[in-house]
């Protein structure tokens, strides 16, 4: 947590030179986010889901582990892996694992992420588990989640187990050679390390509501 | 012929294509977009010939790309002439293509360009694995291929115009 802290440092410093316009800006880029072993944060933050109900991370927190995944209406990389989220979601939320399904873009930016069509969208692809409105960004902003569609696995324990993509072909589910989330699910509901715990895709850019 | 040095002599092809006028066919269709992994990105990114490169990654779905395109292609038409090479990468999906062809025309990008295949997390990673893989994503490299300037998100107009000219100076300083 101390390198975590010292990073934050680093990209304070620099970020605020750059705006100064002192000292050149190199290689700059999102503060870092969520570290492996790291509790979830803003658990209690209620957030409002499809069926009109408040719900925290916490409210959905299971026996066996908790997902969160940021994700949205729009990008095509999240309507391309939509299916595989919803049936992964229906299914471990059954096994003990909580399940929780976070929007964080503005609709302002991007109107087919708004309330309404997330509600059809629950509707429409059978979603079992919550899919809610983070009405700030800031759950997004503390998880330092970057784009859609993002998953974060904790385990039993609370600690940040995996993050990263859902499998390694978004486009064509009938390719997809490693299941990255899945097997993820399987060895945090087992108990076990999982072995694969970072991994990356392309993704749409969380349009971030404007900081209060 | 070794297979590093093919790709490098096909990138160097791309980067002299990349100077030449758009012929009749492009400008009607829209500039080519070449299929390429990304070894065959970083190669067109070190060619020999230019003191600065930007490389943008984007795609016509995402808004902050739309966005910030404008922007990039000023800088790019400002410094072209002073050796800032562009290599645009495109993540639309295969049946995307010709809507990101009609896209770069209407922008007036009169180069080829490419269309990001294989692995995404390969992708990533060979660019910077500092990239969380979000789009936008535009990295600024000086004529050694070493990166000056990576920003992920809609990227400030007055940052990547310096990080470009802190890169043109650097080479400049180097001869």
């Amino acid at each position: 947590m101390q390198l975590r802290a010292l990073d934050r440092w680093v990209f304070g410093f620099w970020t605020a030179l750059a705006v100064m316009g002192g000292v050149p800006a190199r290689a700059q880029e999102a503060p870092p986010g969520l570290a492996l072993g790291d509790p979830a944060p803003m658990t209690d933050v209620k957030m409002k889901n499809v069926d009109g109900r408040e719900v925290s991370i916490a409210d959905v927190q299971g026996t066996k582990g908790t997902l969160v995944i940021f994700s949205c209406n729009a990008c095509p990389w999240a309507k391309a892996w939509e299916k595989r989220i919803v049936a992964l979601g229906n299914s471990w939320q059954k096994k003990g694992v909580g399940v929780v399904v976070v929007n964080s873009n503005d609709p302002g930016r991007v109107a087919e992420d708004d309330y309404a069509t997330m509600q059809k969208h629950a509707k429409e692809r059978g979603m079992s588990y919550p899919y809610v409105v983070d009405a700030t960004s800031d759950v997004a902003r503390a998880f330092g989640a970057a784009h859609t569609p993002e998953a974060f696995l904790f385990g039993a324990d609370g600690k940040l187990a995996y993050h990263g993509t859902i499998d390694d072909n978004a486009k064509e589910p009938g390719k997809v050679k490693t299941r990255y989330l899945e097997d993820a699910l399987k060895a945090v509901a087992a108990g076990r390390e999982v072995a694969v715990k970072e991994t990356k895709a392309l993704g749409c850019g969380i349009k971030f509501r404007p900081k209060a | 012929m070794s297979r590093p040095i093919a790709w490098m002599l096909a990138a160097a092809g791309i980067a002299l294509a990349s100077s030449a006028p758009a012929g009749g066919a492009a400008r009607r269709q829209g500039p080519v977009i070449r299929p390429a992994t990304p070894r065959q990105i970083l190669a067109a990114v070190r060619a020999p010939g230019a003191r600065a490169v930007v490389l943008n990654v984007w795609a016509t779905w995402c808004v902050p790309c739309r966005e910030e395109f404008p922007d990039v292609m000023r800088i790019v038409s400002a410094y072209r002439g002073r050796g800032l090479r562009p290599v645009l990468v495109s993540a639309d999906f295969d049946d995307q293509v010709p809507a990101a062809r009609r896209f770069l025309r209407e922008h007036g990008v009169d180069f080829p360009s490419y269309l990001k295949s294989g692995d995404d997390m390969e992708f990533i990673n060979a660019l910077s694995p500092r990239w969380s893989g979000a789009l936008p994503a535009t990295f600024v490299y000086d004529a050694g291929g070493r990166l000056e300037y990576f920003h992920e998100g809609r990227v400030p107009p007055l940052e990547l115009e310096r990080a470009v000219r802190r890169a043109l100076a650097s080479t400049a300083g180097r001869k």
